[in-house]
């Protein structure tokens, strides 16, 4: 027999498509809002000369021209940040889930260059449940969704993320749930960005700490900002089936070597909501070899390779990664072994 | 070369007079609004010694005649400076140029042309210089000031 391993992780595959989506909304809605935004913010450390010139006639006859004084203005730091929750809802999860995701985008919304002190807050009212925040990681490879072990981990004060003016970096808060979270229930977990220079009631001044030497003054927001991300416990549970059927070489069922077993995987999800990330591993069984190019979902032929496509053959198992798979669905896998 | 010496003492006064007629002085404040002890607030000018993004300024240009004779014809050219955002001239009479100087007029009768090679109605963030044509001449020691605001972009 070989052994059949589910992993449901519930980073949840949907949500990351719709993050993609919301992602490219804003990235055209940041283009059409950037070139004003750009062009109106005037980088820290400018400085602003006016003077005027005057003409008038002289007495007698011919003009004179006589030019103002130049008066001088340096623009400040201003300190401004905005947090925005990246996930387009709730995130679905499952009690006693760990590593769970929330996704937020902190964005520089002054003029300057700054850094950003970053905390997630797990406990705050208006939900069912504490989620527990383990970790906060920032999107290094900035493609929006969190990828263990390429995706940073962030550590405050070592790492606070520094950002230009406008720009924003994706961050995820990752959190266990509780395991006695029933379903239907929402835990919120919120992000907190700070500016480093300093932060507090608009118009505090924080001298010779802005960008170009001039001072660091707090803008609008505080340069303190928040938003909350959401988990809601969404039971759904998978119940899985694995047969076989043995093809000897001699047109009969027999298990002898040179036989081919094909093995049928069929997942089938209950309970409520949906699975995300729903990955099938399977090892292949001892004394028998895996036939290349035999893996197929759902009918459809899958490459051995990991690349694009859903499957892979890594040397030792099969894999094959099912995305976010609602409930009442069905997925059906099958690949070959030739036994030795 | 005594006789030069006198010469120059004669004409440098009445040079320096011609020269220096009138004097134009240039200002920038800050408006911040200022919290009454009573709790209300009203706006205040304030000589800016920060400013940020969104500050709004008054511009105050001050010319006095320091001469002998009135100054005809007085026109005063105020370019916006790049970081600024033009948002209105307190003083009338004000005409404007959104092309950096070369037409004037008032702001309905200038346009912009946009990208595409269409034109649009010219907006006051627009504006790139402001221009005030005094309508009398500025007798000899009378003075005035005009003004203009701007935002910090």
């Amino acid at each position: 027999m070989s052994d059949v391993r589910l992993m449901p992780v519930c980073g949840n595959a949907k949500r990351a498509l719709r993050l993609r989506l919301s992602a490219t909304a804003l990235a055209a809605g940041a283009l059409l809002a950037a070139a004003p935004a750009h062009a109106a913010r005037t980088p820290a450390g400018t400085v602003i000369n006016n003077s005027a010139t005057a003409t008038y006639d002289l007495p007698g006859g011919g003009q004179n021209t006589v030019t103002s004084n130049i008066v001088s203005l340096t623009v400040d730091e201003l300190l401004d940040v905005s947090v925005a929750s990246a996930d387009g809802g709730d995130v679905s999860t499952v009690p006693a889930a760990v590593n769970q995701v929330l996704t937020f985008r902190v964005t520089n919304a002054g003029n300057g260059s700054e850094a950003f002190v970053l905390t997630a807050r797990d406990n705050a009212g208006g939900d069912d449940f504490d989620p527990a925040a383990t970790s906060i990681v920032l999107d290094t490879n900035g493609n929006g969704v969190y990828d263990p072990g390429l995706d940073t981990l962030y550590v405050p004060g070592s790492n606070n993320p520094v950002l230009a003016p406008d720009d924003s970096i994706v961050v995820f808060v990752l959190s266990s749930i509780p395991a006695g979270a029933a379903n239907g229930q929402r835990g919120r977990v919120d992000l907190l960005a700070v500016a480093a220079t300093g932060s507090g009631v608009p118009g505090t001044s924080f001298a010779g700490q802005g960008q170009g030497g001039g001072d660091a003054v707090v803008g609008a927001t505080g340069a303190d900002a928040e938003d909350d991300g959401y988990y809601a416990v969404q039971a759904a549970s998978v119940a899985f089936v694995k047969s076989a059927t043995v093809a000897d070489p001699f047109g009969g069922a027999t298990q002898v070597p040179g036989s081919i077993v094909t093995y049928r995987l069929v997942a089938t999800v209950g309970g409520s909501g949906s699975l995300a990330n729903l990955r099938i591993a399977d090892a292949i069984p001892a004394g028998s070899t895996y036939r290349p190019g035999t893996i197929t979902l759902e009918g459809s032929g899958l490459s051995d390779a990991a690349d694009a496509d859903a499957g892979e053959f890594t040397g030792s198992e099969i894999a094959v990664r099912l995305g976010t798979v609602a409930a009442g669905a069905t997925r059906t896998v099958t690949f070959q072994v030739a036994i030795d | 070369m005594k006789f030069l010496l006198i010469l120059l003492a004669l004409l440098l006064p009445s040079a320096a007079l011609a020269q220096n007629q009138v004097a134009l002085n240039s200002e920038v404040f800050v408006e911040r609004a200022v919290r009454n002890a009573d709790g209300t607030s009203r706006v205040a000018l304030e000589t800016p010694g920060v400013v940020t993004p969104g500050d709004p300024l008054v511009f105050v240009l001050r010319y006095r005649n320091n001469g002998s004779a009135p100054a005809a014809d007085f026109v005063v050219t105020n370019p916006i400076p790049d970081s600024v955002s033009f948002t209105g001239s307190e003083s009338a009479g004000a005409v404007y140029s959104v092309d950096g100087g070369r037409s004037w007029g008032t702001l309905a009768q200038l346009s912009v042309r946009n990208a595409d090679g269409s034109s649009r109605p010219a907006a006051l963030a627009d504006v790139t210089h402001v221009r005030w044509r005094l309508a009398s001449a500025i007798p000899a020691g009378a003075e005035g000031e005009l003004r203009f605001r701007g935002v910090v972009k």
